[in-house]
Order: C-alpha cells, then structure tokens, then sequence
C-alpha cells in the first residue's frame, strides 16, 4: 500500500528531481552545462510521460488531496507529451538566441510539474499550488530573452495581471471554504445549495472564474493574451497557449463535473455568457490582425469558446468531448507556435503575416505543419479538429444547448476567413520570404509528429474517444 | 467475385495516385502520366463494376454496399453504398477525372505535383459524397471536396484568384456548417426516441419531426446543397470561381461539384424531411425557373467568354431543380440525366474557351471573330457542344430537358410552361456567343493552329457521348430508373401528406 502510495507520484517526482538536477548541473557544472541540460529535461519529461502512463492509475491520495485516477494521468501524458515537444522545439531556438541557461529548461520543467497538479488536484489547496507554480515559472519563461524588450514587457503584463487574477482565485477559495468547511474539492462544490450559503457559494465561485477565466483567456479577461503571446518566445507561447490553458481547464472540468445540480444551474448562464462572448470576440477580432502570433493569440481564445460551450454539456456526457478537444487543442496550438518558431530565422521572429509569402515553396515540410494546423483550427478535413468541432458541436445540441450552438456555429464560419487568409499568403503569393536556416532534425522531426498525428486523429479517432470516455466515467463516480 | 471493399478502393484510388505524385515533386512529366495512370484506373474499375453488377441485379436496390464500424461511441460507422444514380454519378466523375489531368498537360507548368495532387484527392471527395451512406461520412468528403478546390482556384487561377477561392469556400462552409447543426439534430432526435444513434441515412429516414423542427432542419440542408448547386440567389460564388479557376479547376466546378449539390438534395435532404420538401415545393420551382431566367439575361451581357458558359450553367442547373422539385419518376430521371449532361456538355464547353485563351491569351468575345476560318475542326466541336447546351434535339441535353419539362407538366403546368420559355433565352445567348466569335471578319493578325491530337483525344469522348446520350438515351435511364421508383415510392406520399 505504502508502495503504491509512492509509485503514482513518480510523475511529480520526476519533473521535480529533473528541475533540480539542472539547477545542479548549471551551478556546479557550468563547462558540461550546456550539453547535459537538455538530455536532463528531455529524460525527466519522458519519464514522466512514460511513469503516468504506465503505473496503474490509483484513487484519490496524499490525505485525499492528490487525484491520481485515469483522469489525471490522462492529462499527465498529455503535459510531458507537450513539455518534450516544447523541448524540441526551443532546443535551437534557445541556444540560437543565447537563453538556453538552466533556468530556462528547469523552470520549464517546474511549469510541467505546475500543470499534472492543476489538473489532478482535489483539493483547493493542491490546486492553488500548482497554479502558482506554474504562473511564476510562466512568468520566468516568457521573460526568458532577457534583452529582448518585448519578451520583458510581455511578461511584466502577463505578471501583473496574473496576480491580480491569483488574488481574485485565492479570495474565491477562501470564501468557498468559509462557507462549505471544507477544503475538498469534490465535497465542497458538491454540497446542497441552502439559503444559507447561497450568497457566499455563488460569490466564491464567480471569483473562481474569475481566476480561471484569466488562466484560460475568455472573454473579457482575455486582453493580455495577444500582448504576451507576441512578446514570449515562440516555443514558449506554444507551451504557455496550450500547456497552462489545458491544465486550468481540466480543473474546470473537474469542478463541473463535481459541482451540485444546484450550484450548476447558478453557473450555467454564466458559463453560457462567457462561452458566446469569447466565440465571437475571439474571432472575429482574429479577422483585423496583421501579425501571425497575434492572429493565432485570438484564434486560441476562441478555441476555449468552442470547449466552454461544450463543458456546458458536461451534466449530460459532454465530458468526453471537452477532454477530447482538449488534447486536440495542444496538438493544433503545439503545431502552429511551433511552426512559428521553425520558421523564424535567428535575429528575430518571423511574425509580420507579409513575411510570409510563398513559405509554402520555399519550406514545404514546416510550412505544411503550419497550414495543416491551421486547417485543424478551422475545423476542415481531414484533420483532428474537424473531428473535434464535430464533437464539441454534437455534445452542446445533444444537451440542448442549441442556440449557443448556433453562435458557435456562426463564429466558426467567420474564423474560416482568417486561416483562409493565411492559407493565401502561405500559398497563392509570391515573396521573398528568405531561406531560414536549418533548425536542426529535432524541431522538424516533433513536427512532422504532429502533423501525423493530426491527420491520424482527423481518420481514426475511435481508440482515443473511447480511452477518453471510460476515464470520464470513471471520473464522475 | 467483387472484393469486398471495392468501393473503398474506387474512392481512396486516386488520393493514393494523389500521394505518389507528391513524391515527384521534381518531375512534371512522370507525375503526369501516373495521375493519368491512377485514374484511368478508377474509370476502368468502375466501368468493370458497371459490366458486371447490371446483369446481377436488374432491380433498383443497392448494388454494392460496405459497411464497418468507425467511431462506436458517436454511433457513426464507414457505410457507402452504389445504387444506379451513384454509378452513374461516379462514371462521370472518374470520366471527367481523366480529362481534367489530358486538359491540364500543357497548360500547367508549375508546381505540376502539387497540381496534381490537388485534382486526385478531389476526386476522392466527389467520389465520396456520391456513395457515402453515412450521414457524418457524408458531411465530412462534403467538407473534404471544398479544401483541393481552394488551392487549385487559388494557386493556378488568373488575376483575382484568390478573392474567388475564399469566396468560393466562405459561401460552402456557410452552408455546410448550419448543415452540421441540422443533422447532429437529427440524429440526437432520432436518437432520443429510438434510444439508438444512429447517422446512417437507412436509420434516419422516417424519423418522426415535429413539423417545426423539420422544416428548420430541411432548410438548413437546403442552404448547403443550394449553394453548391447553385440555386439564384446564391449563385455569386460561382461566376467568380469559374472566371479565376485554371480550365481544369472550372470542369471539376461545372462537371463535379455542382452535381454533389443536386444529388445531395435527391438523395439526403428530400428523403429526410419529404413533409418539408413538400412544402417547400413551390419556392424550390420558382427559385429554380427565376434561375433560368436570371442566368439567361445576365448571360446574354457577359463579355468574358468563361463567364457566359459560367452564367449558362447556372441556368441548366435551376431546370435541374425544378425537375428534383416536381419530383416523380419522369423528372427524376431527367434530372439525374441531365446532371451528366450538363457534366459533359459545359466541361467541354470551359475546355474549348481554355483552348482559345490558350492560344489567344483572352477571354473576351471582343477579341475573336472569324474563328471558323481559322480553325474549322475546332469550331465544328464548338458548334456541337452548343447545340447541345441548348437542347437540340438528337443531342444529350434534350432527352433531360424534355423528361424534366413533360414530367413537370403533368404536376405543375405552369411551371413547365414558363420553362420552355426559358430554353428559348438559352437559344439566344447561345446563338450570340456562336455568330460573335465564329463567324464575322477574322482576325488577320493571329496565327493559330487548328486542333492537336491530344486536344483531339478529349473532345471526341466528349462528342461521342453527347451524341450517344441524344440518340440512345436507355442504358443511362435504365440505370437510374429503379433507384428514381424507390425514392418516389418512399418520399413521394410523405411529401404529399407534407403539402395538404
């Protein structure tokens, strides 16, 4: 008992040991550093990926505070899958700019670490820690270029509001545990709505939101987003767009999923709100942005607008939808600000969509990693997201959420507009958008993973839709 | 005898080809001849399915059905399904699959793999939604088609053509994403009165709608199909497209795509909702006819050569709808005929313009004149095909036409009536275009050839056809005529009970 009581936590123990042994290796080994650090962080994000899939999955523990059930470990395999790409993809890039120090990989490898507790937590205060860990080492990662007056600013801002947000999270928490007494998640949420607590239940969730609505960029605490993810490093804001923004949601889901009937009926108009609001803001300012990185930044927190839709389905099996398009979601973004940091050359980053003109010639392989994510976004076939959308669309009419549907349904037709655009300028222009140089095997070779497994879950999504509705089940009992 | 997926192999044959051809990205020439390879291929195992499964089965049911599980938890499987109408269909596809890479030999010179690739795997999609009996089966080659079109409007077309390939997939996804809403609906419905969801099309039809609803759902159906098809008034797309698209990109548009948008609202959106469809009768009619009158005048204006063909096209696909709307076995078949048809006879019509603009560099009427001097086997094809495009008799598209108008007739005089009328406006434009470019003064300052032998090899096809189905017109109806009974015998009393 005592053994498996330690086993299922050999995926935080991994991430946290890894972070430290770098921090080692760069105080104490600084000539070997530079060599030894990335295998460190590649082999501890892997043997977290490999730990959370393979030890069998085990109930709530640590004092009922840790969640390590399939739904954890689901998005445990998901944060090293995204953490090892994000390794990939910066392992040039950082060296090229010169931030490829043991701050930037160990703190990346402490965000990870951040992320399996955000979503595995069942309790308020385990939950509260991953966060915060994974927002301070966020905002380290972004700020990662340390002369680059962009990535200070972007990351001063996303610090910044970020606090403020995590005030409004820690004040929600309280609240909520002055009126349940209880710090547990599940038990807490899941107590009956009473003349008594309402006020304070209902207070204490809407600062929750608050929190989380940050986290996740809905509409209207999304104005930061565009700012930051243009500022950040590209292999950051693809670990940043898809990494923390799973992890909250994942928590979301989990609060929902536990949540009183009652209490449900409270949020359900909010969540409805939120979810419209952020389709067709996110969207359809995505339609006026001259610059790839802000463009995709909006694109994203559309994205969120599709799976808030469909977490409304979550009392009538829309679970498996939202984790579903969750982890299709990380492919996509992953892909996408991946691209982006392929493609750009070694001064700067290429983010003016007018350098982009005829990549689609001169880098056929990355620039197709780029346009098929960018198919996948917009929801056409024969890509994951289309599938995706399929779902997320399917669970929110199926629990009768038909008019949000409908405005999800026209938001989308309006997004097909802006990856149209950059599917023109990719392809149907002409350029001189220069030659970028070899970025080295790695970052091509997680592309082109990814590209494959878009096109994989866009074909047969049956083994990965029915892995994920057995641990929802399992979840909701 | 038939392997089992047989229809599988016909469908994913060219993408396969599609696939290779990337591989010779520095080549032009082999990836030429193995996309001819591949689809020549496709034509003769369809052809071989034709030889062989008519005499099995002589009565309009299924001829070759697969079906296999694909996403359980959805209830979605991998079903397809060949009738009469579908063969045909698909005949027309892979013929036109063949011409398209023969048309495109010359013509395209850069990024020929990328081309090609782009023609194959759209003819997937078109193969695809013309058998898939799935309804999310259905909906995704639906989706599939639109994605080779876009970059082959937007890489090979003229000037504005990139305007036209968004514009071209705006007003598809507008459709075919509020189609999405209609048919989860459907099946959720459907499910949560049987307690089994399901979205194969068998399943789905008879599903009890309150009227409300199936009027919503079939207008959504409607809009999508409506605007491949297209029906006035959301045409706009198409003039565009057409006038951007290279040659080949126009006779995929006129010969393919458009027919999905009619055989979508025969197989799918009648079937589905027949109380809706009835009602919705009359406005189809008129839309239909508003469409051969509107496209008629605009067409008579137009100055580009491609985009008159285009606008005449828009015409022949409103009398096909009046022929689906008026829905009995007469029309139905001279709808179904009429598609490949109008396949045949405005492909080659868009072929014979890119011929000229090939040689000539424009598109415009006010540049040719006296072109029958010049090139006398070439305006001798020319002059046929337009025969055929307004409906001469002996050729193709007055066997369709004139099923479509009689079988119109006996349900509706007076939409009949007024389309004859129409056909005459056809003449007219038809008629200007012919005297304008053919005969006249000649323009002395050109020196072009008369046909070569490869452009030859596609326009006899396309004569012998127009003259067989004008002439001998059974092996096609008989083909189709089963299939027309089963549908007017299922959906014909539902959208009587629909009209009361």
């Amino acid at each position: 008992m005592m053994d498996s009581g330690w086993l299922v936590i050999l995926p935080h123990i991994s991430l946290a040991a890894g972070g430290i042994l770098i921090f080692c290796a760069g105080a104490f080994m600084r000539r070997r550093a530079s060599d030894i650090i990335p295998v460190l962080a590649f082999a501890s994000a892997a043997c977290a990926g490999v730990s959370s899939a393979w030890i069998d999955p085990g109930g709530p523990g640590f004092l009922g505070m840790l969640d390590s059930g399939g739904f954890s470990r689901f998005f445990a395999v998901i944060f090293s899958l995204i953490t090892l790409m994000t390794l990939v993809f910066s392992h040039h890039y950082a060296r090229d700019r010169g931030f490829a120090g043991d701050e930037f990989y160990g703190v990346l490898l402490f965000a990870a670490l951040g992320m399996i507790l955000v979503a595995g937590a069942s309790h308020w205060l385990i939950f509260f820690l991953g966060l915060e860990l994974l927002s301070l080492s966020l905002y380290v990662l972004i700020a990662a270029r340390k002369n680059d007056p962009a990535s200070n600013e972007a990351a001063l801002k996303y610090f910044v509001m970020g606090s403020v947000a995590g005030g409004f999270l820690t004040f929600g928490i309280a609240v909520l545990y002055a009126v349940t007494g209880r710090m547990d998640i599940s038990a807490g949420l899941g107590s009956t709505m009473t003349a008594d607590n309402r006020a304070g239940l209902l207070l204490g969730l809407s600062l929750v939101m608050v929190g989380i609505g940050f986290k996740i960029s809905l509409v209207p605490f999304h104005l930061w987003t565009p700012d930051v993810y243009q500022g950040a490093p590209a292999p950051v804001t693809a670990f940043l767009s898809t990494g923390s923004k799973v992890a909250v949601f994942a928590a979301l889901l989990r609060f929902s999923l536990c949540s009183h009937e009652a209490v449900w009926a409270y949020m359900a108009p909010l969540f409805w709100g939120l979810a419209a609001l952020t389709m067709i803001v996110g969207n359809v300012t995505a339609l006026a942005q001259t610059h790839l990185k802000r463009l995709l930044a909006y694109s994203s927190i559309a994205q969120m607008g599709y799976v808030l839709m469909a977490l409304l389905a979550v009392k009538h099996g829309g679970a498996s939808a939202v984790v579903f398009y969750l982890a299709v979601y990380a492919l996509m973004d992953l892909g996408a600000f991946g691209a982006v940091a392929v493609l750009s050359g070694e001064d700067r980053e290429r983010d003016d969509l007018e350098d982009y003109r005829g990549m689609g010639y001169v880098h056929p392989w990355r620039a197709g990693l780029l346009a098929v994510c960018l198919f996948s976004l917009a929801g056409l076939p024969p890509t994951a997201g289309f599938i995706g959308k399929f779902v997320l669309f399917h669970a929110a009419i199926q629990a009768g959420y038909v008019a949000l549907a409908l405005v999800g349904i026209l938001a989308a037709i309006v997004s097909v507009y802006y990856y149209l655009r950059v599917m023109g300028i990719l392809y149907m222009r002409t350029g001189e958008c220069g030659i970028v140089p070899r970025t080295g095997i790695l970052g091509d070779g997680a592309g082109m993973m990814i590209l494959a497994l878009l096109l994989l879950l866009g074909i047969v999504p049956s083994p990965l839709l029915t892995a994920i509705s057995n641990i929802v089940s399992s979840l909701s009992h | 005898m038939i392997p089992a997926n047989l229809l599988s192999l016909i469908i994913f044959l060219p993408l396969l080809g599609g696939l290779v051809v990337l591989a010779f990205r520095r080549h032009p020439n082999p990836c030429r001849w193995i996309s001819l390879g591949t689809a020549s291929m496709d034509l003769f195992l369809i052809l071989s399915v034709y030889l062989l499964e008519i005499r099995v089965h002589q009565a309009g049911d299924w001829l070759i059905v697969e079906d296999t599980s694909w996403i359980e938890t959805l209830g979605i499987r991998y079903s397809l399904g060949l009738d009469g109408i579908s063969l045909l269909l698909i005949m027309l596809t892979s013929f036109l699959g063949i011409i398209v890479i023969l048309v495109s030999w010359t013509q395209v010179t850069s990024r020929v793999a990328l081309f090609h690739f782009f023609l194959l795997s759209m003819q997937t999609g078109v193969l695809g939604v013309f058998l898939a009996t799935d309804l999310f089966l259905f909906y995704l080659f639906w989706e599939l088609q639109v994605v080779p079109m876009f970059f082959i409007i937007g890489i090979w077309g003229h000037e504005k053509r990139i305007h036209a390939a968004v514009k071209f997939v705006l007003f598809s996804i507008t459709g075919s994403l509020l189609m999405l809403a209609a048919l989860i609906g459907i099946v959720v419905v459907h499910g949560s009165q049987t307690g089994h969801y399901s979205f194969s099309l068998f399943d789905l039809v008879g599903t009890s709608l309150s009227s409300n609803l199936e009027n919503w759902f079939f207008a959504a159906f409607l809009l999508a199909f409506a605007v491949k098809t297209p029906l006035f008034p959301v045409h706009t797309w198409l003039p565009d497209a057409h006038t951007e698209a290279p040659t080949a990109g126009s006779v995929i548009l006129a010969g393919l795509l458009l027919k999905t948008g009619t055989y979508a609202i025969l197989r799918f959106a009648f079937p589905l909702f027949p109380s809706a469809a009835g009602v919705a009768v009359p406005v189809l009619m008129v839309l239909g006819l508003s469409g051969v009158f509107y496209a008629s005048w605009i067409a008579l204006a137009q100055k580009d050569m491609k985009r008159l063909v285009a606008y005449s096209s828009i015409g022949h696909m409103g009398l096909i709808i009046v022929g689906v709307a008026a829905w009995n076995a007469m029309t139905l078949s001279g709808s179904v005929l009429q598609m490949i048809n109008h396949g045949l006879t405005t492909s080659a019509l868009f072929i014979l313009v890119g011929m000229l603009d090939e040689r000539v560099n424009s598109r415009q009427l006010s540049d040719y004149g006296g072109i029958w001097r010049k090139m006398p086997v070439f305006s001798g094809f020319f002059l046929l095909f337009c025969m055929s495009s307004l409906g001469l008799p002996g050729l193709n598209n007055f066997v369709g036409e004139i099923l479509i108008l009689l079988g119109t007739f006996k349900v509706q005089p007076a939409a009949a009536v007024i389309g004859f009328m129409g056909m005459v406006l056809v003449l007219i434009y038809v008629l200007r275009l012919i005297q304008d470019a053919f005969f006249g003064e000649p323009r002395t300052d050109w020196n072009v050839r008369d046909i070569t032998g490869r452009e030859a090899l596609i326009l006899v096809p396309f004569a012998l056809l127009v003259i067989l189905i004008g002439l001998y017109p059974h092996p096609f109806l008989d083909l189709v005529d089963g299939p027309v009974r089963n549908l007017v015998l299922e959906t014909g009393t539902a959208m009587n009970t629909g009209a009361m």
